[in-house]
């Protein structure tokens, strides 16, 4: 259980690391054709206090000999999926692929995840009550992760939005979004199974954990506001705007 | 101000200004917001570091961090419109909720409270007004005394409780007068201001302001554009510097003030004088230009130019002309083959059967040929109109290719190659005018190849794109002649054309059609080798707008994610 936990969430870490370098890459690479891009920054910041959470996590448990709960794998398990194949179809994408599929119509595997996710949360919430059974002290360290896992639930709300609106139009789902939509509020339940063993105590909040997550808030909040203002109020041209930053040539005639 | 920097809130600001007077201080809110966000998650953070806390404390830090964040959260995503109550009222309310929170969970320093309550109050009075304020002060002071009743550890003397109530009250009245005036004047100001940055930043033509020197002082995002520079590259030279005019041969002399404002130019100085200027490409970019001194903010002199652009007019009237030859010319030759076969049938009405047979066949092919030249003209001005109206719908482009390839070859006697694969998918387009596109480009394979070289055409299923190339061995053009050939009117040997014909409106038409497809054309040809036109259109069923699944054409992980968060994303320029 101990090395599962510890190894996933080792694996976790390095893909949210290199996500964020990858990220990193590319707003340099488009810096100079679209400018900066909040959404660039956003997601950089977010990448590198997801992956060193999940770092710091798995080595406490593979290195400082910490326990490691089953919730916590069982989180991570669920997660692993959508996150592994939104970061492959990424890094098609930069191998020169499509960096998506399109998936026909809505196949039984799609219909069946609202209720798979039902039985899931549901099955968290029994668990969390065997967890907490011996006793619970919630203190301000949680915090963090408790507000992480409202924010990520409403960016997947934003996502799962665009995912069912967009499916209406093209009759289909695009596998990248779908993968991204899951991503999301997988990473918050992972982040409250973490709350619960810590109340339980069989978890440790240490300072360089806390701090991590406590830098992981204003970076989460940071992304929220890009993706509201952006989307809602359109107070600002991202990199959706290829054309700012461009001057066009004057026209000329012959002399 | 640098116009074309405020662009993008021109049309904000007069916004604002139309609300006379009631806008709340947006930016006042929005940094708030952000500060008040800081300050929660700091002091949150703080308290899950101390060690040993308990009891009241550690509730209040709980407090603080589970729901202060978030509210304080929600306000400033809130504060992005100025108007929100949430932002406008959920802010100063939360705050006086915590600090109440403070008296209640930490008697020790509640005194530290009275002075948060006079800056959420003050606050409050700056953005919101009086009567808010007031009510929040009310609940200030009623909070302060609950919270010494159910806390009294929390007690505050009655002289501090006094002084306490009077600053409120001083407060509120005294912010409320001077926010009301600021508000006054900010409306009156960016009324004005919204205006004239509008009307600036929004006309076609560009206009540059210099000082009485000739330096730059400000400019518009069309003058900019005009002169093919940056905004920012603009302020600060001079105006010889940037605008380089000139008048027939003579450089415009600005050396003793402006020459357009001294009359150095002909012309009509109210309709503006004709001069031109070399573009970025070394061409001569014709303008018509006028200049008027201005009194500026500080008193001074200044000068304001306005350029109009007119190479398009230039050239339309340069292509229009070409045209009226083009057409009479294209026109002409078969009607004068049905007028002189007309002629002989009519004077000779006992004309040997076969000739007869043979002058028929020619006055029906030329018939033909006349009608396809109008039905081009006609086509082209729908174009022109916006008067085409397309249904894109999946369409199979494989059999319409066969047929128009297999039709062509045996009218022209020529090789045609088609290479198709089997499963091509089908495209997101308007079957006529697929059925147009083949037929000009290869008609103009056909027709570009003299020598009877061999045509190829491809097509083939390309990412979420079907792409069909038509490629001759033909005359080719060059680089420059293939930059153009997509305009109107314009042929690649336009001085008295005519070895190949034409009325140089085909491409034109291809272009205007696939780009009504949302699809994309490309040409790429090399003098007496050859030419090569590649259409790019949309694989049926992938085109989604707004977020569908089409992919980016660039492995841009910031994109992909905005495509999927539902940002509407806006094509490449």
């Amino acid at each position: 259980m101990k090395a599962a936990v510890a190894g996933l969430n080792l694996l976790l870490g390095m893909v949210y690391l290199s996500y964020g370098l990858m990220t990193i890459v590319d707003l340099r690479r488009g810096w100079e054709k679209r400018g900066f891009s909040h959404f660039g920054l956003a997601w950089i910041a977010m990448a590198f206090t997801c992956g060193p959470h999940h770092f710091e996590h798995g080595l406490h448990i593979a290195v400082a000999g910490r326990d490691g709960g089953a919730l916590d794998l069982i989180a991570v398990v669920v997660g692993l999926p959508a996150g592994v194949t939104w970061f492959l179809l990424r890094v098609d994408a930069l191998a020169g692929g499509r960096g998506d599929r399109f998936i026909s119509g809505t196949p039984r595997w799609i219909s069946a995840l609202p209720a798979l996710s039902a039985i899931y949360l549901v099955a968290l919430v029994g668990a969390a009550g065997a967890v907490l059974a011996g006793g619970a002290d919630f203190n301000p360290k949680m915090t963090p992760n408790v507000l992480l896992l409202a924010v990520y639930f409403l960016v997947g709300y934003y996502l799962a939005r665009t995912q069912l609106r967009n499916r209406r139009l093209i009759g289909g789902w695009s596998l990248s979004g779908l993968s991204l939509t899951f991503v999301f509020p997988t990473c918050g339940l992972m982040h409250i199974a973490f709350v619960l063993y810590a109340a339980a105590g069989t978890y440790t909040v240490d300072t360089h954990g806390l701090v991590i997550d406590w830098l992981a808030v204003p970076a989460a909040l940071y992304f929220v506001w890009v993706v509201r203002s952006t989307i809602y109020l359109q107070t600002f041209d991202d990199w959706n705007n290829s054309s700012a930053g461009s001057i066009p040539a004057p026209a000329a005639a012959p002399a | 101000m640098n116009l074309a920097r405020v662009t993008g809130m021109t049309s904000a600001g007069s916004a604002a200004g139309s609300q006379a007077g009631n806008e709340p201080d947006a930016l006042a809110l929005r940094v708030v917001a952000r500060i008040r966000v800081a300050v929660a998650i700091g002091v949150a953070a703080t308290g899950s570091f101390l060690p040993g806390m308990s009891g009241g404390p550690e509730w209040l830090f709980l407090v603080i961090g589970l729901l202060w964040v978030p509210w304080a959260s929600i306000v400033l995503l809130a504060a992005d419109r100025a108007t929100s109550p949430v932002s406008l009222l959920g802010g100063p309310v939360g705050d006086v909720a915590v600090l109440f929170a403070v008296q209640m969970l930490a008697p020790g320093v509640a005194h530290a409270a009275l002075p948060g309550y006079v800056a959420v109050v003050a606050f409050a009075a700056y953005t919101s007004g009086r009567d808010f304020a007031a009510l929040l002060a009310t609940g200030a002071l009623t909070l302060t005394v609950t919270a010494q009743y159910v806390t009294p550890a929390a007690k505050v003397e009655s002289p501090s409780a006094a002084l306490f109530g009077g600053v409120l009250v001083a407060v509120v009245l005294l912010l409320d007068r001077t926010a009301d005036m600021q508000r006054r004047e900010v409306a009156r100001s960016n009324r004005l201001e919204g205006r004239s940055d509008a009307v600036l930043a929004h006309i076609a033509d560009g206009v540059l302001v210099t000082d009485a020197a000739g330096g730059v002082v400000q400019g518009n995002p069309a003058v900019a554009r005009l002169l093919g520079r940056w905004e920012d590259d603009l302020v600060g030279r001079h105006c010889s510097e940037v605008l380089g005019l000139r008048a027939g041969e003579r450089a415009l002399d600005c050396s003793k003030g402006c020459a357009l404002l001294a009359g150095g130019v002909s012309g009509d100085p109210a309709l503006g004088r004709e001069v031109w200027r070399a573009g970025t490409d070394g061409r001569r970019q014709p303008l018509l230009a006028n200049a008027v001194a201005v009194g500026g903010v500080d008193g001074s002199i200044e000068v304001v130019h306005s350029l109009r652009d007119i190479t398009k007019v230039k050239q339309a009237d340069e292509a229009k002309t070409l045209f009226l030859a083009t057409a009479s010319h294209e026109l002409r030759t078969p009607l004068t083959v049905i007028s002189g076969f007309a002629s002989t049938l009519r004077s000779d009405p006992d004309t040997d059967p076969v000739m007869r047979e043979r002058a028929l066949a020619a006055i029906e092919r030329r018939s033909v040929e006349l009608t396809k030249i109008i039905d081009r003209l006609l086509l082209s001005s729908r174009i022109e109109a916006g008067r085409v109206d397309l249904t894109l719908a999946p369409t199979d482009m494989a059999p319409l290719l066969w047929e128009r390839a297999e039709a062509l070859a045996a009218a022209t006697d020529r090789t045609i190659s088609v290479k198709v694969p089997g499963d091509l998918p089908a495209v997101h387009g308007d079957a006529q005018a697929c059925v147009t596109v083949v037929d000009h480009l290869l008609d103009n394979a056909i027709k570009y190849s003299p020598g009877g070289q061999p045509v190829e055409v491809e097509m083939r299923g390309a990412g979420d794109d079907v792409v069909l190339t038509v490629t001759d061995a033909g005359v080719g053009m060059d680089a420059e002649q293939a930059a153009r050939c997509f305009d109107k009117f314009w042929q690649a040997e336009s001085t008295d054309v005519r070895r190949f014909g034409g009325t140089g409106i085909g491409l034109y038409i291809v272009r205007s059609l696939v780009e009504a497809m949302h699809g994309d054309i490309a040409v790429s040809s090399v003098p007496s080798a050859g030419t090569t036109f590649t259409v790019s259109l949309r694989r049926a069923l992938a085109e989604a707008p707004h977020g569908g699944v089409t992919p980016g054409t660039e492995p841009s992980v910031i994109r992909e994610f905005m495509r999927q968060i539902g940002v509407p994303m806006r094509i490449d320029a």
